[in-house]
């Protein structure tokens, strides 16, 4: 059985910026009031920034895991062997363990904590940080029923979410994980087109990322295959395929 | 108000499919373009670019002063609309793109000589309502149809290619593409929002000896 929502309460171990991210989605949301979120970061000054969104917080990791029902790892990943052997002691299986750090198998977190620990591993991408996460979540041994609908419901609120077994992460950490950059690179090259033809550096810009932004958004919105939809833009003899020429080259 | 004008080069029963598909919308359909615009203020030439000429020659008599057509048809130029309407008739012409279909165009606009103060303002205050808008002067629209028109094909693509390599790595090929598009839905969003330079994007994503610049690498080739 899954937790109740009046009975949420959520803690960050890392009050970085997936942290802050994740935070803005479970409250915009509604998910979790303000009140039943903590968060922890090593000095006061860390903890500046997540300290705006009204939630408790504590230099001290133990007290977040103490007040909390759903614990979010948020550190980065070779720190997290030496949190999770800080924090230890006070896990229970009353708690579910949400990691958030790429490439830490769950076994391996299992190992760090108490025998029969609930655990749920996620990894989401960067564009948290605009509530359009890519996020795929893989469940531990000792989930309950429910743990994983409810990390995946936290998730869409930052963006999407689906489940899978672990050794797919690795593969999802390459597409949506590294994805990002690939884009940027795409919107830099396009504006760089677009500038070569004749427009403004800032309009190039953001007609490009719209551009990008909008047949995304048709993909996810009409189901229709990529290919498809290729097809469906590139009129016989016309502009389009004349370029899609140029780059299959 | 606003209306639409219709290709009377449709046969019949196309016409009779698209009327009722815009009933659903609660909007006054008809097959007569001339009615259209005698019922409105805001005329919206939204045919092929081919068919423009036939249909302004068609409606040209009933256009007045008190009209301001836009046109959304790639590659018509303002000035030649502005010949086949009566003198000083206030014209508009958009550049937007596909994604417009799920409200999520990048749209331009450049205003043609007669038009009255306020009516750029007025289409690109419509036009946002499906996208981004911005103003330009009008040589600038073929540069603006290379990008933003031409642009989603190459998009299109791109999700295909990263698609073929997330299943290429053992994801279930809904999920690959699932998640190219969301990857790249959220990239997009973030040059947007963020106003940062995308090379900057760039660069915070790469970590130093990470799993990213190594892809870049390759990519560069």
């Amino acid at each position: 059985m899954g937790e109740k929502e009046d009975e949420m309460s959520i803690g960050f171990i890392g009050a970085g910026k997936m942290a802050q991210a994740m935070t803005r989605g479970f409250l915009a949301s509604g998910i979790v009031a303000k009140e039943r979120i903590t968060a922890s970061a090593p000095t006061s000054q860390s903890i500046e920034p997540i300290k705006t969104f009204g939630i408790n917080v504590t230099t001290n990791n133990r007290t977040t895991v103490q007040k909390s029902k759903v614990v979010v790892v948020a550190v980065k990943p070779n720190v997290v062997p030496t949190i999770l052997k800080e924090v230890s002691s006070c896990v229970t299986r009353d708690h579910l363990v949400v990691s958030i750090a790429a490439g830490v198998k769950l076994e391996s977190i299992e190992q760090d904590l108490p025998p029969e620990t609930r655990v749920v591993r996620v990894m989401p991408n960067t564009p948290c940080l605009v509530q359009n996460a890519a996020s795929v979540l893989s469940t531990g041994r000792w989930v309950k029923n429910g743990d994983g609908e409810l990390v995946k419901k936290l998730m869409k609120s930052v963006g999407s979410c689906q489940e899978s077994s672990e050794p797919i992460l690795d593969a999802v950490t390459a597409l949506s994980g590294c994805g990002p950059g690939y884009m940027f690179m795409a919107i830099d090259a396009l504006a760089d087109g677009g500038v070569k033809c004749g427009l403004p550096r800032e309009m190039a810009i953001q007609l490009a990322a719209q551009t990008m932004m909008g047949a995304a958004k048709m993909v996810l919105e009409t189901g229709r295959h990529p290919g498809q939809l290729k097809d469906d833009v590139c009129s016989p003899g016309g502009a389009t395929i004349e370029a899609m020429r140029s780059e299959e080259r």
